[in-house]
């Protein structure tokens, strides 16, 4: 345990959680990729916890970028962004929203509602999407309005033809758009409803359309780490979802994916994929998230097994028959990372480098000393799939001492001229990174 | 209220109680232990933590193992409170020794709840098996044969008295 570790817990426990202690984190570098090393599961007393304090950025301040990108606050003062949606005109959508909230069911979500507050994670969200218009492509947007208000803590969105797609926790909500429109006041139309309450413990519903329009795909977390709040209430959970847009029907496309926080088509050959951020408290290199493809019909593990077959003794009764069907993902991204923004680059312009791949926003860990993640990394993409190590594009959120926390990156998405936006949610604020010579 | 000593009562017994008598009623009821009945409830809670991670052991329903994060908790919560007027008990004269063996009872059932407090912490059915129903057994253990010594962790002074 290290001095950034959580304090408010006596001296005894400490105690007894060094006895317990039966793993030291690994380098990170070696649980990015296909073939992640994978160490003994361990079962603590109390699970190795680290978290920064959130103290947002100073006037000035940004985020770190490579020579020859720079980056700048696009918007700020914003309540808790997290999603961002590019429209056709270049209007830029900022989901704000956090959590809806769930009550403590037991001793120990008291103790992890604290932690993770630390961290920032506790701040109320907007419920609401913030339109920025930078018709003229500065940096500073002209225009910032509440575009859409009072949604129930909202993640993913997408527009499709004339309509424009937001999931809420509990639903995929529909609203008409009119292009050049800067606030919408109609209420949305549910087109079908998603698992959410009352636990609702991984709330965040992230969602894409089919190229051709006609299906939408719904990222749905489990409602707990690994069962502990009953196999019941993970019935349609874990999943990712094939909604159709025009009548609303729903089947789970593919399944065992413990929370597929963002999922976007791969451009070149149209394969879907998403991040998922895996489970926790079996060790600090135990469970790395990962970046796969989503094939129609696989299962990927949660809760029975991570990474293919290895077993979770948490689950109770076990179901090997799942568990020999339960397929590897494809890249590792290390453990406890936290990815929540997955962005396919189009070839866009910040650099040669970064024309084939995903940009990916690792949300930062807390089960884990010392940290992980914090950044946005690139991972390049050959005929179709993740290759290499990745290429750290913006860092620098976590303070020098990696005791403090400026910010924490979660979605992406590319404004009209290539930069790359980066939703901040500590930070609250918009990040605009772009190359220093546009066209270079 | 517990029950008064026989010799207590004999002091009392005569006329309507003038003034200095009914202080000393007073004085003699708050001369019994406190902290007896607290090691008692705790006790309760942390023996039916072992009730309860046997029904989570047969039917795998999470909401057992809920009861018992629970009860273990608010087991080491009261038997807290009853250590901390067990300290008040000598400072006041209302208890004279340790009742040695009903106190190292208490103290290892004690810890053992805290180490499975935290065995409780984890998530689903390893928060349970094999480790915390082991604890929550032992514990139980320990506190019956406490509870048949009469859950006093003191010996008090005028009398006595076996607890």
């Amino acid at each position: 345990m290290s001095t950034a570790s959580v304090r408010p817990i006596g001296a005894l426990i400490s105690l007894l959680a060094l006895a317990a202690c039966g793993s030291k984190p690994g380098d990170p570098a070696r649980q990015y990729g296909p073939d992640p090393y994978l160490p003994e599961p361990h079962e603590y007393l109390l699970p190795p916890m680290s978290v920064p304090e959130a103290i947002g950025w100073k006037a000035g301040e940004t985020p770190t970028v490579a020579a020859g990108i720079k980056v700048e606050a696009l918007a700020t003062g914003l309540e808790h962004p997290r999603t961002l949606y590019t429209l056709p005109n270049g209007d830029i959508l900022v989901v704000e929203s956090n959590s809806p909230g769930t009550e403590p069911y037991r001793p120990k979500d008291f103790i992890a509602g604290k932690v993770k507050a630390r961290a920032g994670a506790d701040a109320e969200g907007g419920n609401r999407i913030t339109l920025l218009r930078d018709a003229d492509g500065d940096g500073k947007p002209a225009i910032r309005t509440v575009f859409i208000d009072h949604l129930y803590s909202p993640y993913g969105i997408v527009l499709v033809a004339d309509t424009l797609y937001v999931a809420d926790t509990d639903a995929i909500l529909a609203f008409n758009y009119v292009p050049g429109q800067t606030r919408i006041t109609s209420p949305g139309v549910k087109l079908a409803e998603l698992p959410a309450g009352p636990i609702d413990h991984h709330w965040t519903k992230s969602m894409t359309a089919s190229a051709d329009g006609t299906k939408l795909y719904v990222g749905v977390g489990s409602n707990s780490n690994i069962t502990e709040n009953g196999m019941a209430v993970e019935e349609g959970r874990a999943a990712i979802y094939e909604v159709d847009r025009l009548s609303g029907a729903k089947r789970i496309f593919a399944s065992g994916t413990r929370n597929p926080t963002s999922v976007a088509f791969e451009p070149q050959t149209r394969q879907l994929f998403a991040v998922v951020n895996e489970r926790d408290e079996i060790g600090p290199d135990l469970v790395p998230d990962y970046l796969t493809s989503i094939r129609q019909g696989a299962f990927y593990g949660w809760p029975y097994s991570y990474w293919g077959s290895h077993v979770d003794v948490r689950v109770h009764p076990q179901r090997p028959d799942l568990v020999a069907q339960a397929i590897r993902p494809d890249y590792a991204l290390s453990s406890h990372v936290a990815p929540l923004g997955l962005l396919f680059s189009e070839g866009q312009h910040l650099s040669p480098v970064f024309t084939n791949g995903a940009f990916i926003s690792e949300h930062g860990s807390w089960d884990r000393s010392p940290l992980n993640g914090y950044q946005v990394i690139f991972v390049a993409f050959v005929n179709g799939r993740p290759v290499g190590q990745p290429i750290p594009v913006v860092t620098g959120f976590l303070g020098e001492d990696n005791q403090t926390v400026h910010g924490r990156p979660v979605g992406l998405a590319l404004d009209r001229s290539g930069a790359l936006l980066v939703a901040d949610d500590v930070g609250n604020t918009v990040w605009r990174v772009s190359a220093t010579q546009p066209g270079s | 209220m517990l029950a008064q000593k026989p010799s207590d009562n004999v002091v009392l017994d005569a006329e309507p109680p003038s003034e200095p008598a009914r202080r000393a009623i007073g004085h003699s009821r708050a001369r019994a232990p406190l902290h007896r009945g607290f090691i008692g409830a705790g006790a309760v809670l942390l023996i039916a933590a072992f009730a309860t991670d046997s029904m989570y052991y047969t039917t795998a329903l999470w909401q057992w193992a809920n009861f018992s994060a629970w009860l273990i908790t608010a087991g080491l919560i009261i038997t807290l409170v009853a250590v901390m007027l067990l300290l008040l008990d000598f400072a006041t004269g209302r208890a004279a020794r340790l009742n040695t063996g009903s106190f190292i009872l208490v103290t290892v059932a004690a810890l053992l709840s805290l180490v499975n407090a935290f065995v409780h912490s984890r998530d689903a059915w390893t928060s349970v098996v094999p480790q915390g129903i082991l604890l929550s057994a032992l514990s139980a253990i320990l506190l019956l044969i406490a509870g048949v010594r009469g859950w006093s962790l003191a010996i008090g002074r005028a009398s006595g008295e076996r607890p």
